[in-house]
């Protein structure tokens, strides 16, 4: 359906994006993660169209829209990670200015505007001042006002953040109501990977303005099918063992937090008795020792070398 | 673009320190200035300024209709017995007394006091600044007077207006004999006075017209001044909510609509010229109503205002219009919107909006001249004194072209898709 061809962008000659290889099938629900910079608004910015590629092409049902961006205007809802949202103006005004320049019209935009308040569960407040409402029903109006058009891809970026686990979930049930009982495409970025875990069908990890990776949840695990986590709770930190521990033969990545390590190891090397033996060496007692299967954060760790909140 | 244009307005209305900003303020201004210099000049500039005239009277009216007569006889003009008539009439109209009757109305008591000296005490006293003027009626005055009013020609002896230097004093006082001479003109038919020394260069008018109502008081040049100057700064508002619009990334969700952008500039424009309008009325009513800022004015003076108030207001929405596209190019928006306030108070400051134009210097003054308020505090001064079309008209017309050159300029600056 929506399809991006070395799609690149500099500004004053450094490259923001770099040849972003990605497409969404209809109906499917794709997730963007990467950290902050990664290029993510960049590559969203170029699919919605407001700003230009430097390189590269974006194919709508294979035709090249870069020169012609009306088509994918007219289908495309985009929820900006920015409250972009009069605070002025109540719910109802807000959602009647922008549903009217989509040249929605008459009782059409008033269905519009009901269907969007009340998938965003809004109805009850939508003559509300949006200045008086909370992060999260803000966030909510502003997804409702990428609704007003009945989008076929819906295009979120990072629509939770800053705000409360109840308004959270009501976005994350909202996005999955779309996705599943109306058949939008979506394109999810998050900072939380379980979010995107819990919603999407693939994942591309995009890192300095590159697709690092991409495929389904368990395309991308398998890329850690070589390697152990192993979590170990230590009476107390040291340096020193830390450091003994990551020349280990075998250990590839170790990560120290208060008194608690994470090693990431190849598969099926013996740790335990390693890691005894270094912790009597500098008198210091394993209180919890487990292996862990290891999760999306874990592959993302591991090929970027940094946390998505780094 | 109704949509636009009503979100705008929607905004500015919900916004009630913006509201009272634009609207209040202004009056509040007017009132506490106009008391304040009430306080230390008086209401009204010609009402206390205390002016001194000397009136050096060297005419020797105990003769002068028989002088007249002989002159009548003499010339051959008329004959003994009707030459009696016309003296006879005569002696019923005396120039010098009707001139002094003049200086000491009721009208001018207030305002000129009059010092009957001899010329040299009356010179020594201008000199020293104790006195503004003379004003010397010559010898033969009378007999001159009414002898040509009698032949229809210009008098031989005119009356002398002296001073040490133009002021503004010195321009009201000669206005204030100038008015008496348009009184004798109108009742003897005379030619004007000529001033033989330092004559003043004045001003259409004159003070028979400051007794119709007809002069610019302060209180108007307070309103007119800040009614411009609060319609500039709506302009910077207008700005700087375009900034606020594109850091909370609402103008992006506009541009993700197929919309044309140019919608939001055009909203822009009409919604300013709007607000200006409706905030320029507003203080002229409303202090009027509080001051009686212009009494017993007619309809059609009021439909000038509204001329004058649409037109800044046109000329306020262009420059509302050339802050949004700059709003909207600029990567720092708090830059911006310092830039807005630094013009505005430019535009202010030399177009009359904080200090009367007349105290700025000459070439201020005249680039004073050329901004929207300077220019619309131009309009309202020879609106208010003269109400006459064709002394407004070319101010109107630079007003329509300040208009044109920032709505180009915006139109030129406005970013297209993907720039902004």
């Amino acid at each position: 359906m929506l399809e991006t061809i070395k799609l690149s962008k500099s500004f004053k000659g450094k490259k923001a994006v770099q040849d972003v290889n990605l497409y969404l099938d209809s109906g499917e629900s794709v997730g963007l993660l990467g950290p902050n910079g990664a290029g993510k608004s960049t590559t969203i910015s170029m699919i919605s169209s407001l700003i230009k590629p430097t390189a590269g092409e974006i194919k709508l049902n294979g035709v090249n829209i870069i020169n012609n961006p009306e088509q994918i205007r007219r289908i495309l809802g985009v929820v900006p990670q920015e409250l972009a949202l009069y605070e002025a103006l109540s719910a109802y005004e807000n959602l009647k200015f922008f549903g009217s320049i989509y040249k929605i019209r008459g009782n059409e935009l008033d269905k519009s505007i009901q269907r969007a308040l009340e998938i965003v569960g809004l109805q009850d407040r939508q003559k509300d001042l949006v200045k008086t409402f909370s992060g999260g029903m803000k966030r909510r109006v502003n997804i409702a006002a990428a609704l007003l058009h009945h989008p076929k891809i819906l295009i979120l970026d990072e629509p939770t953040v800053g705000i409360d686990p109840q308004s959270r979930n009501h976005i994350l049930e909202t996005v999955r109501m779309l996705n599943k009982n109306e058949g939008t495409t979506v394109m999810y970025t998050s900072h939380y990977m379980e979010e995107v875990e819990q919603l999407c069908d693939r994942l591309y990890i995009m890192d300095h303005g590159e697709i690092i990776a991409s495929g389904t949840k368990g395309e991308l695990l398998s890329i850690l099918s070589t390697e152990d986590t192993i979590k170990v709770q230590l009476s107390k930190m040291d340096d020193r063992f830390v450091t003994q521990v990551k020349s280990i033969e075998g250990v590839r990545k170790v990560e120290a937090a208060n008194t608690n390590l994470k090693i990431i190891a190849k598969k099926g090397i013996n740790l335990v008795s390693e890691l005894v033996y270094l912790s009597e060496q500098h008198h210091i007692q394993l209180i919890n020792f487990h292996t862990e299967n290891p999760s999306l954060e874990d592959v993302f760790l591991h090929l970027t070398g940094r946390t998505l909140r780094d | 673009m109704g949509n636009f244009i009503k979100k705008d307005l929607l905004i500015f209305w919900r916004d009630r320190k913006e509201l009272i900003t634009v609207l209040i303020l202004p009056i509040l201004l007017v009132i506490i200035l106009n008391f304040a210099f009430a306080g230390l000049l008086g209401k009204d500039t010609e009402s206390n300024l205390d002016l001194n005239l000397a009136v050096v009277n060297q005419d020797n009216a105990t003769d002068s209709l028989e002088k007249l007569k002989e002159k009548l006889v003499n010339e051959g003009l008329v004959g003994e017995g009707e030459a009696n008539v016309f003296v006879e009439q005569a002696s019923h109209l005396d120039p010098v007394s009707m001139l002094l009757n003049y200086l000491d109305s009721d009208e001018l008591k207030g305002l000129v006091t009059i010092h009957e000296l001899g010329e040299e005490e009356a010179i020594t006293k201008v000199e020293d600044g104790d006195l503004d003027g003379i004003l010397i009626i010559p010898d033969g005055f009378t007999v001159e007077s009414l002898y040509a009013a009698f032949v229809g020609e210009a008098p031989t002896k005119s009356l002398e207006f002296k001073m040490e230097k133009e002021t503004n004093n010195t321009s009201i006082l000669f206005d204030i004999v100038q008015g008496f001479t348009d009184q004798l003109n109108y009742q003897f038919a005379l030619q004007e006075m000529d001033a033989l020394e330092n004559e003043v260069t004045l001003p259409t008018g004159g003070v028979e017209k400051v007794g119709a109502g007809e002069s610019f008081t302060l209180t108007q040049y307070f309103t007119t001044a800040m009614g411009a100057l609060f319609a500039l700064f709506l302009a910077s508002t207008v700005g700087t909510k375009t900034g606020l619009e594109i850091r909370q990334k609402v103008f992006n969700r506009i541009l993700l609509t197929n919309s044309n952008p140019i919608l939001f500039l055009i909203g822009k424009m009409v919604s300013t010229f709007c607000l200006t309008w409706l905030q320029i009325m507003f203080i002229f009513v409303f202090s009027h109503f509080i001051l009686d800022v212009f009494p017993g004015r007619t309809v059609s003076f009021w439909f000038g205002v509204i001329g004058i108030a649409s037109l800044l207001s046109l000329a306020i929405a262009g420059l509302a219009a050339l802050f949004t596209s700059i709003s909207l190019r600029v990567r720092n928006i708090d830059a911006a919107n310092g830039i807005f306030m630094l013009v505005i108070l430019l535009f202010g400051t030399i177009g009359g909006g904080f200090v009367p134009i007349y105290v700025l210097p000459d070439w201020l003054q005249q680039i004073g001249e050329w901004t929207p308020n300077g220019i619309s505090l131009v309009m309202v001064t020879k609106w208010i004194q003269f109400e006459d079309l064709s002394n407004i008209f070319t101010p109107g017309l630079l007003l329509i072209g300040i208009f044109l050159l920032f709505t180009l300029l915006s139109f030129a600056l406005y970013p297209k898709r993907g720039e902004a």
